[in-house]
């Protein structure tokens, strides 16, 4: 189990972090949100001791990270980087060995990610050969080689197709599933939300919402009412109390329903404006939680 | 024993990668054939090898050619071969008819043509004396051993008017001792910088970040200097011998007598000059993040460097006060002793001093090099001063 303690960096006048936490344990997929320079690749690097935090904790498995312990963990940087210049098996593989693989075994590993992401024939290519999509594939590779404890994932899906999207959230789903903790951050919320149980949102530094992903939804003080009235006056939503739009398109209504208002009541005033061929009653999006969260 | 292994990995990448490289393959190939056309060029245009023809009568040919060969000085290559005559008038013969340049007679002299060196003259003369004495000493009832001793006095010295002895073997010397300097001045910079672009290609190609998750700076930075400095040692021992088959085979030059230690003086002060280097590089290196400022970051380095190259060039004809003093220390060591021990004008003390101070030298920077490395290799974006890198990294 991974374990981020009151975690607090300041760089120079500005506070990267202010306290933050969050734990991930082993099979456990969380996704870590929060807009740009929220703090998230500080609290990521801090796990791998690239950044010194100037209070609070990183813990794996309650203990203090030791240098044998990142052996077993696995990384994946927001700004990817290898070796351009070395052929792409060896460099899969001497990653694995830095993990204290052995020789024999970091290669033959290699090899096995190597063609599971159908790179086995540009095995002897070296990096800059590759397209930036196979470029990513093999960061992944050198992050998985050694089938870490701990899996931790700047962005991985920036910049992938959607291919290499489905792809890569089902590589980490497998890795969950097999006792892995995994860790990533994204801003594809609507991904997050298909792939994960529990998310984090960071927001200037501390934790703006924690938990599981339909809790946390379904918490919302506020819900979504989809409506598509034909045939309605224009004006027939505002005479509606309690409800404000969010968007509209034509017919199509999206609406932001407080706490207390009776369904019924709305949908008798929709039923009197028009014909109602939707009515779909649901909790915020995750989406729409995450931006209620960092305030927008 | 997991940091040892890191150590070994990274060294060994850093050695691998390398040799693998094709810049690394055609640079070592061109270094060989220059060194190779530096040894063997000049004897097809100097035209400094020169035969001498000797006719000998009343004497052992050999033994004249031999005598020859000993008494003369010269650093131009010179042959001798000499054959007997059956007699004076058949000697004569040849010298007239150009088919040999001299004509020696046991007991009588000289013989000279207008084509005979006034050099091979003399020398063919003294030689017939240096006999003759040997045969009257054996008549005098000297035991061959008497006579060897009586033969081995030494030229008398000749002294210039500063006062320094003009020795034989200073032409040797001194090209030796030039030689090593500039080898070792140019495989410094050479591997240094190799150290300083792969610290620069690590951090701008953001990899570190993957590498350092794992493998603490400090492996980092030493697997680096030791993988490299054992890349280039290799590739200096090479040139080396190649250097030295090749002047054995050419019979260009005598190898001068300092010739072994300075070998060996050469590989320490390398490996030093290398360790001391070679971290600063790193630090330096650390703290740009692209290719082209990398000349910049090492800009001082280069300096130290070059002003320790000049020193040590300009003393080559006498020791001097700026020598003696930057030969004891650190970050001139490297290229002036090497020179001054090659020369040698070194004294024991001097070379114990220097090389304790270069040891102490080394093992203090690779701390200092170590700590401003950890702090610069994780810093993104633009130069970062040296003391930003000092304090945002405990040591």
């Amino acid at each position: 189990m991974l374990e981020v303690l009151e975690l607090s960096k300041t760089y120079g006048h500005i506070a990267a972090l202010r306290g933050v936490s969050l734990r991930v344990e082993r099979g456990q997929l969380l996704g870590f949100l929060g807009p740009n320079g929220a703090g998230k690749t500080t609290t990521m690097r801090s796990v791998f001791g690239l950044v010194a935090p100037d209070s609070g904790q990183v813990r794996w498995g309650g203990n203090e990270i030791t240098e044998e312990a990142r052996l077993r963990f696995g990384y994946m940087p927001e700004e990817r980087g290898l070796y351009p210049r070395m052929r792409n098996l060896d460099q899969v593989a001497y990653f694995g060995m830095l993990h204290g693989m052995s020789r024999h075994n970091a290669e033959s590993e290699a090899a096995r990610w190597l063609s599971e992401f159908g790179l086995a024939d540009r095995a002897k290519d070296r990096l800059e050969e590759l397209s930036h999509g196979n470029q990513q594939r093999l960061q992944l590779a050198a992050a998985l080689v050694h089938s870490p404890d701990l899996l931790v994932l700047d962005e991985p899906f920036a910049g992938l197709d959607p291919l290499g999207v489905a792809a890569m959230g089902e590589i980490l789903a497998t890795q969950a599933n097999a006792g892995t903790a995994v860790i990533f951050s994204s801003h594809q919320l609507d991904l997050v939300e298909d792939l994960c149980d529990d998310v984090v949102i960071i927001n200037e530094g501390s934790v703006a919402l924690a938990g599981a992903v339909r809790q946390l939804r379904a918490a919302a003080p506020h819900r979504h009412l989809q409506l598509e009235v034909r045939d309605a006056p224009t004006d027939w939503i505002d005479t509606l109390r309690g409800a404000a739009v969010i968007a509209r398109d034509g017919d199509r209504v999206r609406l932001d329903v407080s706490e207390g208002v009776e369904l019924s009541t709305l949908l008798e005033a929709a039923q009197e404006a028009g014909d109602v061929v939707e009515f779909s009653y649901e909790p915020p999006s995750l989406n729409e939680v995450f931006l209620a969260a960092v305030g927008q | 024993m997991t940091r040892w292994r890191t150590l070994l990995l990274v060294a060994r990448r850093d050695f691998v990668e390398r040799v693998k490289s094709r810049a690394f393959q055609i640079s070592t190939a061109l270094t060989v054939v220059l060194v190779l056309a530096a040894i063997i060029v000049p004897q097809f245009f100097s035209g400094t090898t020169t035969e001498w023809r000797v006719a000998v009568v009343d004497a052992d040919a050999s033994q004249v050619a031999l005598t020859i060969e000993l008494l003369q000085s010269s650093d131009d290559v010179i042959r001798t071969r000499a054959r007997s005559a059956p007699d004076r008038a058949s000697a004569i013969e040849m010298l007239a008819s150009g088919d040999v340049d001299v004509v020696a007679i046991g007991g009588e002299g000289v013989v000279t043509s207008d084509g005979t060196s006034r050099t091979l003259a003399t020398l063919a003369s003294a030689a017939l004396t240096a006999i003759d004495l040997t045969d009257r000493a054996e008549r005098l009832g000297l035991s061959p051993a008497q006579v060897a001793e009586l033969l081995a006095i030494d030229q008398a010295p000749i002294t210039s008017i500063d006062g320094s002895e003009e020795d034989d073997d200073s032409g040797g010397m001194e090209s030796l001792a030039l030689f090593t300097t500039i080898l070792l001045f140019v495989s410094i910079v050479t591997y240094g910088q190799w150290i300083l672009v792969g610290v620069i290609e690590e951090k701008s190609n953001r990899v570190v970040e993957v590498v350092v998750g794992t493998v603490p700076p400090r492996l980092l930075l030493t697997g680096k200097v030791l993988g490299i400095g054992l890349l280039g040692l290799i590739q200096l021992i090479v040139i080396g011998i190649v250097a030295f088959v090749a002047l054995r085979a050419t019979g260009v030059a005598d190898l001068p007598e300092t010739t072994g230690p300075a070998v060996i003086a050469t590989a320490f002060w390398f490996l030093l000059g290398f360790a001391f280097y070679a971290t600063a590089y790193a630090a330096a290196g650390s703290l740009v993040s692209r290719q082209e400022e990398a000349q910049n970051a090492a800009f001082p380095l280069t300096m130290i460097m070059m002003s320790a190259y000049f020193i040590a060039t300009f003393s080559i004809s006498g020791d001097n006060p700026i020598i003696k003093i930057a030969s004891l220390l650190p970050p001139f060591a490297p290229m002036t002793m090497p020179l001054r021990i090659a020369l040698g004008r070194a004294e024991a003390w001097e070379v114990a001093v220097s090389s304790t101070l270069m040891i102490l030298g080394v093992w203090l920077l690779i701390r200092v090099a170590a700590r401003i490395y950890r702090g610069g290799i994780l810093r993104a974006g633009g130069k970062i001063r040296l003391n930003e890198a000092w304090r945002s990294s405990e040591g």
